[in-house]
């Protein structure tokens, strides 16, 4: 019985009100096309708007493994806060992916970092709001989540209509952060 | 579509879902955290299914509702937390007394009293089976997963009406907001059950008579029995007796459907417990902390097994007896400052028993019950 | 048709007769409203197979039992939440409730409020005795100024609902009130209620001579009920919010009827159109 399930622990981090939650449930939405099974968690406070916010994914085909983080692999931060009441739970060596205006002070050393102007990127595409579904798009690139077309079917099922364009520009925007503007 | 989807489904919402598979059609609640979810999707899904939702003015009156529509021959289910679950005990006790089905889910947070309400709680597993006054026979089950919540609220509904009970879905507040992915049966291959309905001779019938497994046939208002239910300790034809055979006879009948049906009323998971020297045992998030716990102990060569009881009450005894049998020791953590472990020190002896407890809000996590048994083993 | 709605009314018909005798006192009101209301029943044809009483706790909540209907004896105040359940559930009964002073003003307070507001259909009878007299004799929100209860010993200090005020401003589209005294009007008030389509709030303005009335010394039951009838005045209903009631002049029979929709229907439509969209989607 006792074998290691593949598990992935994922997070996006930031403050109340960026759609962490909603970013985080079109990978849930992708991955389950995949066929993975995942556990979706998040901060649960009177906090919509400003203050510390997470959204987690924990990836595992063990249907009964424990569905809370416990060592975060991949996290991508949109705040300086979000970043900050994170790293406890980060894994040494883990992905670390934060906003280059957000997340002023990131730590030096003892992770993959990467440093990508994705709330920029988000006004140039269309609307400050899509942040999230930048980091997305970099977050499954990075990390190998998912093939770009996957992700784009889950935007497509998981938001609104008269937003899909929008939101499948911003993960495209994400997607192609990665290469160009990386820097270690 | 035929076969059984995969989807991603959110806990209080697995919980509505299995209800309306399990083919409640009637809700009563008032809004409270962390269990508000399962009555705003009741109220959009009821009234498609032919249902009825209502918002009452408190928790008393939603149970009281909950039973009243029950009574009508309609299944029904209220929603709560701490503080509702609180207010719900008298009605909750005349459902009881009365054998009125009914499914009362009680997401636990933080308390006593308003106390953390958003966070996370295992602190009523003692209120779920003695909340309310007197000797009353009651069935707690204890879902661990999203999809548990799902399956086992479906269990609940074809239990209360098995035995003619209320039956309590229990469950953190961890687990009432998961999203996890869900395997989500065909609406028609739910197995459900229904009461047993009287017919035949008015004249005759004794509504709160024993049959073979000492579950009464009931009466549903319009068909012609016109009986009388009263929360008064009463005789098999349902009205008031204070004669003591009489009413000795008619609670113990009440004990006793619960207590001779254990087999088909209990469940319970196990995890590597053939050769584990320390049983663990827990519920809800705890039990998922646990098995991952358990999985890391073993990867460090430390014999450690998971019990885990499905159907909290009646609490499995016999079956925690035999897997904590050859065990060393048994450790229970639990977000209280100690309830489970009561049960279970009656259960396999109380020197062998050893406690983790948190009630400091957050979930207790699989590194806390790893430190313990290490301690324990050491 | 059932045969006993052409027969003239004969109470024996609508009790259950194994469960006598009652166990009301001699002189207690409570019998006379039990017969008006089933009165009422008999002469609108209700079939007692679809008849439903819910009862609280007290002497009002006790009457329950000896109607040979679907009766339910309920928790301390709350017949009105289980009658709420009930009629939901199944519209195709007559739910009346059966409540007393103390359950459906104290301790169910509440539950009277929102059921005015609902306007649900059933109808409520509100036995109205002054006092807890099954618990043996304490105050309640109706026990006039100055009388002795066993918790007033010094006199009752508490001003009063008028619970017909309160049903009236809390929107119950049916108020009524009736004294034990005339019998006949009772059941016609009781009748009106049953036949209106809402929520029907009724007093009955009933009386306890064994616990109460022998404490103040109000006589026997013939002067208990001649005093009912005295204080009645249909013409006065003025401005006496703070005043003790049996000081006034109360207002009887129909107080107040109003044309509201009734929440079963209007829940049943709105669900029925939820059905036929979800059914166009499909």
């Amino acid at each position: 019985m006792t074998v290691h399930a593949h598990r992935a622990e994922i997070r996006l981090a930031g403050s109340g009100g960026q759609g962490l939650i909603t970013g985080m449930h079109i990978l849930f939405r992708a991955l389950a096309i995949e066929g993975r099974r995942a556990a979706q968690s998040q901060s649960y406070e009177p906090t919509s708007r400003g203050g510390f916010c997470y959204s987690d994914l924990i990836v595992s085909d063990d249907s009964g493994d424990y569905p809370l983080a416990t060592g975060l692999g991949m996290v991508a931060a949109l705040s300086q806060i979000g970043l900050d009441r994170s790293l406890a739970l980060i894994k040494p060596g883990a992905l670390l992916i934060v906003d280059e205006r957000l997340v002023p002070e990131p730590p030096r050393s003892g992770f993959d970092l990467h440093v990508l102007p994705m709330a920029a990127r988000a006004v140039e595409v269309g609307s400050p709001r899509i942040a999230n579904v930048v980091a997305l798009g970099a977050l499954a690139h990075l990390g190998r989540l998912v093939p770009r077309e996957v992700l784009e079917q889950a935007v497509r099922l998981e938001t609104p209509p008269k937003f899909a364009e929008l939101n499948l520009a911003a993960v495209r925007e994400g997607w192609g952060l990665v290469g160009a503007n990386v820097q270690v | 579509m035929t076969t059984p989807s995969l989807a991603s489904l959110h806990g209080n919402r697995a919980c509505a879902a299995g209800a309306i598979a399990a083919g409640c059609r009637f809700f009563a609640g008032y809004p409270i955290t962390p269990s508000s979810e399962i009555a705003e999707q009741m109220s959009r899904e009821l009234p498609r299914a032919e249902g009825v939702f209502i918002q009452m003015e408190d928790e008393i009156s939603s149970l009281a509702a909950v039973i009243g529509a029950s009574l009508g021959g309609v299944k029904a289910m209220t929603a709560t937390s701490g503080p509702g679950f609180s207010l719900m005990q008298e009605n909750l006790g005349y459902a009881a007394m009365t054998e009125v089905p009914c499914v009362i889910v009680n997401v636990m947070r933080g308390g006593p009293s308003t106390g953390m309400p958003t966070r996370p709680s295992q602190s009523d597993i003692m209120q779920a089976r003695w909340g309310t006054h007197g000797d009353h026979p009651v069935i707690v089950v204890a879902p661990a997963s999203v999809q548990e919540i799902y399956d086992e609220t479906i269990r609940a509904f074809n239990l209360a009406e098995e035995f003619r009970t209320p039956v309590i879905v229990l469950y953190d507040e961890v687990i009432a907001h998961l999203l996890e992915s869900v395997v989500l049966p065909q609406r028609d291959t739910v197995p459900t059950m229904t009461r047993k309905w009287a017919s035949g001779e008015e004249t005759t019938f004794l509504p709160y008579a024993a049959t073979e497994d000492g579950v009464p046939i009931m009466a549903r208002p319009g068909d012609g029995h016109r009986v009388h239910v009263t929360g008064l300790t009463h005789t098999p034809d349902g009205f008031p007796t204070q004669r003591p055979d009489l009413a000795a006879k008619a609670t113990q009948r009440l004990l006793d459907k619960i207590e001779f049906n254990r087999d088909r009323i209990e469940r319970n998971e196990t995890f590597d417990i053939e050769d584990a020297d320390v049983v663990i045992v827990a519920i809800g998030i705890v039990a998922r902390a646990a098995r991952r716990a358990v999985q890391e102990l073993r990867s460090a060569g430390l014999r450690a097994g998971l019990f885990r009881p499905v159907t909290l009450w009646p609490f499995p005894e016999d079956a925690l007896r035999e897997a904590a049998a050859k065990a060393t020791c048994v450790l229970v953590p639990e977000m209280n400052a100690g309830q489970l472990a009561l049960e279970v020190e009656r259960v396999v002896g109380p020197g062998k028993v050893a406690r983790l407890n948190r009630i400091d809000g957050e979930p207790i996590a699989p590194a806390d019950i790893v430190r313990r048994v290490r301690e324990i083993a050491a | 048709m059932n045969d006993l709605l052409e027969a003239p009314f004969d109470v024996k018909d609508y009790l259950r007769l194994e469960m006598m005798p009652h166990f009301m006192c001699p002189g207690c009101g409570h019998g006379i409203a039990l017969r008006c209301l089933l009165w009422a029943v008999h002469e609108l044809g209700i079939d007692k197979n679809k008849l439903a009483i819910v009862c609280g706790i007290g002497c009002s909540g006790r009457v329950g039992a000896y109607i040979d209907a679907n009766t339910f004896h309920t928790t301390h105040g709350r017949p009105l939440a289980f009658a709420t359940g009930l009629k939901l559930a199944r519209p195709d009964l007559t739910v009346v409730v059966i409540t007393g002073d103390g359950d459906c003003l104290a301790i169910g307070g509440n539950h009277l409020i929102h059921a005015c507001r609902r306007n649900l259909d059933l109808t409520c009878l509100m036995l109205n005795n002054e006092v807890y007299a099954m618990t043996g004799g304490q105050v309640s929100p109706t026990t006039a100024i100055d009388r002795l209860t066993t918790t007033t010993p010094h006199g009752n200090a508490e001003p009063t609902f008028d619970a017909c005020r309160l049903a009236d401003a809390a929107g119950a589209s049916f108020v009524g009130r009736e004294v034990t005294r005339q019998a006949p009007a009772l059941k016609n008030v009781i009748k009106a209620g049953l036949a209106h389509e809402g929520f029907s709030f009724i007093e009955v303005m009933s009386d306890c001579t064994e616990i109460y009335g022998r404490k103040n010394d109000l006589g026997e039951s013939p002067e208990m009920i001649m005093s009912q009838k005295s204080d009645m005045r249909p013409e006065a209903f003025g401005n006496v919010a703070d005043q003790p009631f049996r000081a006034n002049r109360l207002r009887a029979g129909i107080i107040a009827q109003r044309d509201r929709p009734e929440y079963g229907s209007v829940y049943r439509q709105r669900a029925a159109a939820e059905q036929a969209k979800a059914k166009a989607k499909s």
